[in-house]
């Protein structure tokens, strides 16, 4: 068992990370349940543990000048799903998470630190192209959210860096499509999750972009399948729609329920592009 | 770096000087005899150890008392004898809601919470608002039904 | 202060307290020197145990197993039989199976020993699932071939000759799931020493039931232990034996120890290792004319038990009396038959076996109504059994059978027969109907020669306290029955005082469980009520009596002919889905139902009896799965075994016909099970005809419509 420590700023927060490779817990909604011990025992760590839900370097959700949107590593998904310049794929996904307790306690940070694969945020940040910026004591890296994650609980977090924010840049789709299906209508871990978008002008599809949560050991974004789709016209998505679906769902890997997940992500995936090709109205594709 | 943990439960200053990770409910129940905190899960799945922390809805099993230090804590046993506690009480016992018990601390405190933020909600908020808290008895009907009550009998209370 | 009428609306006597926080479950006790207990559990599923290590203990720890009952005690628990060991010796029939306690003062300590002990064991294959124990898997757990209990009934001719005249046999098997009882507070109980007798704190719906099955382990009468029911945080049947697997061991560590010792299980283990619903397999082969007439129905009802029979031979009676529905056919053969596997026992879940053929027996009546182009509702309602009708045991229904009107509520409220047209199958909507009735009370005569029930007032100036051994467990029984008692006394029911029973200081009125608290207890109590009106002026002086069992209702046990039941509560449900067609997951979007149990003694109360009751049984048929791999439950936590929350259905619509009971007090009959026995078939009804499938097992998450949907294609 470890020693658990409480830094008061960033900079300890740091030091003690980059000496002791104490693991960050902040809202303690997975960690806590992770190792927990029953009634009126702590949970126990095999490894040294900070506390960090008070350092205030970590907080905020703001908007830069360049459009992008930089969410703190301690922000809840009740902050997030009620912040307006947070894109609505994001929104979506806090505002679905466990219920409302869960929502004021978990932070961006630990779901993505975290790398569930049934997790809510990563798959709207990975469709977005979010990056995420990490921090230590030798300065900060920026890499993109899909290559943070390696797969199931695995990411490419060093021993001394601690996850600062992510940063979503600018976006501004013609569709949008977000569905999370979980156990239970409210407070439900997820059991598939998909978001979609594209950018359609004059008829030619700009941009197309899907991404699947609970598919996999990790969020499966399969840019060869998007490709299928990006640049062609509307009225040829017949065309392709069979092919595309085929490449998603070559991509994705269903442990449990396979069938279920498959065949579900394929209705939505279709249901989201034959709406685009119908001529539905700019927006949200429900 | 914090070494003692300070923060308040209804009001009063309290210090924690142990292991960190102990869960927050554990301080309540066992440190501070507050009772009405209740374990239903230990895993912030059923609500009942529903507490407020700086003004807002939090479940105590799967928060360390290290996160807590500075935080205000507010449990049923702090809101009872206040107008919103009483008016919240009054409107469960009165409308039903109350059938075994166990889940209703933490839903009177997701309720306190509501109104708080919320004091005219739908029953769509009702029903999300409380989403979190799980009680096996009722069927959820009645207490929505007392807490569309107490809005009605709390009146400026909750603007 | 107000005298109150029956049909008063009065605020309940818990549930300030209860709201407030104030009120005290078994886990708010503490004691001074307390000590604190964990189990030591099987980690197989079947096999013996070849060695038992426990790491050495500090002082003031201690290992209590079989090995600490006295010469004088015997190794088992007395539920109906006495075959459930207190502590396995020798082999382990299911994981969870108790082996040990490890007692002490600290709870680190203890984990920390806990997960040291290292138990070796030689596996046997286990028999899990009712075809297992069936092939006797493994070779026989129980006897020869696995059969824990059997019976069966008939009325009419052989089936042999309805099915040589039948024109068609329509043969389904459905099936259904464990289901969790998931009461908000977990399994617990204190166990200590006052006054020179062992006392138990438990959170329990029959103290009596305790105390009876564990005095056997020190070999000690039963009034040498106090049973103390502490405020019951949910029970649904959960509480009806299985409290007796935690008093037990504690019973016997406190032999030994002579210290208060504190077992309060966690969420994990009380999701792991306690009683569940049974699982059923019911196969039905029903004779049909050439019009789709049913000539008569031949039942095949297997329950899964588990490892030891606790109360399954009574759910299995439950089942089979339950088997026909609400119908009058002309023959039927029904045969039930328990089967041990090595999984957690089964036990008393609401509704004690009857969901379980209703759910069946409803669907095939829908499955057969389709085929032949009927509207299931008014094909049922050919069937409906009438007063005076032949019940499936060769009894008689004595009561008048209000099943007409209690559809056409349900039907015009849910706006069914428009509904019906306005969504054809597999439009993506639809609306079920189910129909469904519960037994009030103990089986037969089990109420006369089994229990017996007593009940004392006792009066004090003004004041009168009311002495039964029945429970509060949130069903509001303490607020009903001091109406009962006000009412007839024609006194406030604030001067009415009922405490949570303590077995050294109230009659044994029988547990609380088969629905017959308000019908059976609160009949004896308005009886002592009645005299002791009429004695008022004689002082403080105090009435008991003992339950009278009503003429007129034959019974043998023996060969189970004639009044299974002294009346019966009727219901009809009716609930609306829409699927969505791109997650098969159902949205319901309506819930009625109208339920007849005689006249309500509260109305609040019925009403948050009817609503939990239909969440529980809708939640049954959607979410809630318990599935058991090779012995072991997969589902150990509120997020991963899901009952319903808030969002999930919509207000409901409810009613109640008027229809008072001539034996029960102020023609009230039993409720609490009655309301969860029949929405999960209206539901799966609604299911099949928004999809265009047939079902044939709950529960039926959106993973397992995908699965049906499939099979349809």
């Amino acid at each position: 068992m470890g020693m658990t420590y409480i830094p008061s700023t960033l900079s300890e927060a740091l030091h003690l990370r980059a000496e002791t490779g104490a693991r960050p817990l902040a809202g303690g909604t997975d960690m806590m349940v992770q190792s927990k011990r029953g009634i009126g025992l702590a949970p126990e760590f095999p490894y040294p543990v900070m506390i960090i839900s008070g350092l205030e370097e970590l907080r905020g959700i703001t908007k830069h000048e360049d459009g992008s949107v930089e969410i703190g590593a301690l922000a809840s998904p009740a902050e997030i799903a009620a912040s307006d310049i947070v894109p609505w794929h994001v929104r979506m996904a806090a505002a679905g998470m466990g219920a409302v307790a869960l929502r004021n306690s978990a932070t961006i940070g630990g779901n993505i630190g975290n790398a569930s694969p049934k997790g809510d945020l990563p798959q709207p940040l990975i469709l977005l192209d979010a990056d995420v910026i990490l921090v230590s004591l030798r300065g900060e890296t920026k890499m993109k959210l899909d290559d943070f994650i390696l797969g199931s609980k695995k990411t490419a977090l060093k021993d001394d860096e601690i996850i600062r924010s992510v940063i979503i840049p600018p976006h501004e789709f013609t569709y949008s499509f977000y569905r999370k299906i979980g156990m239970r209508r409210a407070n439900a871990i997820s059991k598939l999750s998909l978001s979609a978008a594209a950018v359609v002008r004059d008829g030619e599809i700009l941009d197309f972009r899907a991404a699947s949560g609970a598919s996999g050991p990790k969020v499966i974004r399969s840019y060869s399948a998007e490709a299928i789709i990006r640049g062609r016209r509307v009225e040829d998505i017949p065309e392709v729609l069979d092919g595309f679906l085929e490449a998603w769902n070559a991509a994705i890997s269903p442990h449990a329920m396979p069938q279920y997940r498959r065949n579900t992500t394929r209705r939505m995936l279709s249901h989201f592009l034959s709406s685009i090709h119908d001529g539905a109205e700019a927006g949200i594709i429900s | 770096m914090v070494s003692r943990i300070e923060f308040s439960v209804n009001g009063r200053k309290t210090v924690f000087s142990g292991n960190p990770l102990t869960r927050l409910i554990d301080v309540l129940r066992e440190d501070l005899s507050l009772t009405g905190v209740k374990e239903g899960c230990g895993e912030g799945e059923c609500g009942a150890c529903s507490v407020i922390k700086d003004g807002r809805l939090v479940t105590s099993c799967i928060i360390p008392v290290g996160a807590v230090n500075g935080s205000e804590i507010l449990t049923i046993e702090g809101i009872r004898d206040t107008d919103k506690g009483r008016c919240l009480v009054d409107a469960f016992a009165e409308g039903g809601a109350v059938q075994c018990g166990f889940c209703i601390p933490g839903m009177v405190m997701a309720a306190y919470a509501l109104l708080s933020s919320n004091p005219n909600p739908s029953e769509e908020d009702i029903r999300r608002g409380i989403s979190g808290n799980i009680c096996r008895c009722t069927g959820y009907d009645l207490i929505v039904e007392s807490i569309k009550l107490a809005v009605r009998k709390g009146g400026d209370l909750w603007a | 202060m107000p005298l109150t009428g029956i049909d008063d609306r009065v605020v309940r006597v818990d549930a300030a307290a209860k709201a407030r926080g104030e009120a005290r479950y078994v886990c708010d006790y503490t004691f001074p020197d307390m000590l604190y207990a964990y189990m030591v559990r099987s980690s197989i599923p079947r096999g013996t145990i070849d060695s038992i290590s426990i790491p050495k203990l500090p002082d003031g720890y201690y290992f209590i197993s079989a090995a600490d009952i006295p010469p004088e005690g015997k190794n088992e628990l007395w539920m109906i039989q006495k075959d459930w060991r207190c502590f396995a010796e020798g082999d382990v029939r299911y994981v969870g199976e108790t082996i040990g306690l490890l007692v002490g003062p600290d709870r680190n300590i203890l984990k920390y020993l806990l997960d040291h002990v290292d138990i070796k064991y030689t596996e046997g294959i286990p028999a899990v699932s009712i075809d297992d124990g069936i092939a006797c898997k493994g070779g026989a757990i129980v006897g020869e071939d696995n059969v824990l209990c059997q019976l069966y009934v008939e009325k009419g001719k052989p089936m042999s000759e309805v099915f040589a005249e039948a024109d068609s046999i329509y043969e389904e098997t459905l099936e259904t799931g464990f289901q969790e009882h998931v009461h908000l507070e977990t399994n617990a109980a204190i166990v200590t020493e006052e006054d020179g007798k062992y006392a138990i704190y438990a959170s329990a719906q029959c103290p009596f039931y305790i105390r009876k099955s564990v005095a056997g382990l020190l070999g000690i009468p039963q009034e040498d232990i106090i049973i103390r029911q502490t405020t019951t945080g949910g029970a649904f049947g959960g509480k009806e034996h299985f409290p007796d697997v935690l008093c037990g061991p504690l019973l016997v560590a406190e032999h030994r120890i002579h210290k208060p010792i504190k077992l309060v299980f966690d969420r994990e283990e009380d999701m792991l290792y306690s009683v569940k619903r049974h699982p059923s397999k019911v196969t039905y082969r029903t004779a049909l004319d050439k019009d789709g007439n049913i000539l008569g129905i031949e039942g095949l009802v297997y329950y899964n038990c588990g490892a030891y029979l606790s109360a399954s031979y009574v759910v299995l009676q439950r089942g089979v009396f339950h088997a026909n529905g609400v119908y009058d056919f002309p023959n039927t053969y029904v045969k039930g038959i328990g089967i041990a596997t090595n999984t957690f026992p089964s036990d008393a879940f609401r509704g004690f076996g009857a969901p379980q053929t209703l759910f069946a027996i409803e669907t095939h009546l829908d499955h057969i109504a389709r085929k032949f182009g009927f509207d299931p509702a008014e094909y049922k309602a050919r069937y409906f059994i009438k007063q005076g009708g032949e019940t499936i045991t060769n009894g008689h229904i004595v009561e008048r059978v209000m099943l007409p009107e209690m559809m056409k509520q349900v039907v015009d409220a849910s706006g069914y027969e428009e509904k019906i047209r306005k969504y054809p199958i597999g439009s993506g909507r639809g609306i079920g109907i189910s129909f469904y009735n519960h037994g009030g009370a103990f089986t037969g005569n089990g109420e006369q020669a089994i229990i017996k029930a007593h009940a004392r007032l006792v009066k004090t100036g003004g004041r009168v306290r009311i002495e039964v051994g029945s429970t509060e467990m949130g069903q509001g029984f303490q607020t009903a029955l001091r109406k009962i008692a006000a009412v007839v006394l024609g006194i406030p029911i604030e001067d009415v005082d009922y405490d949570n029973p303590d077995t050294s200081l109230v009659c044994d009125s029988g547990p609380t469980a088969a629905s017959r608290s308000t019908m059976i207890v609160g009949k004896i109590v308005e009886r002592c009520a009645a005299e002791m009106k009429e004695r008022w002026a004689e002082g403080d002086f105090s009435v008991e009596k003992e339950y009278e069992h009503p003429e007129g209702h034959p019974w043998d046990q023996s060969t189970f002919r004639g009044d299974a039941y002294l009346g019966y509560g009727w219901g009809c449900a009716a609930v609306e889905v829409e699927a969505d067609k791109l997650t098969n997951e159902i949205h319901v979007t309506g819930i009625w139902s109208s339920h007849d149990i005689g006249h309500a003694i509260d109305e609040l109360i019925v009403h948050g009896q009817v609503n939990g009751g239909i969440a529980q049984s809708i939640g049954y048929a959607s979410m809630e799965k318990m599935e058991n791999r090779n012995g072991y439950f997969r589902q150990s936590s509120m997020s991963d075994y899901v009952v319903p929350t808030s969002m999930e259905f919509p207000k409901q619509e409810w009613f109640l016909v008027e229809n008072p009971y001539e034996w029960g007090p102020f023609g009230a009959k039993g409720m609490g099970e009655l309301v969860f026995n029949g929405a999960d078939a209206a539901y799966i009804d609604a299911v099949e005809r928004a999809l265009g499938i047939t079902v044939h097992r709950i529960p039926m998450p959106p993973e397992d419509i995908e699965e049906a949907l499939g099979n349809g294609q």
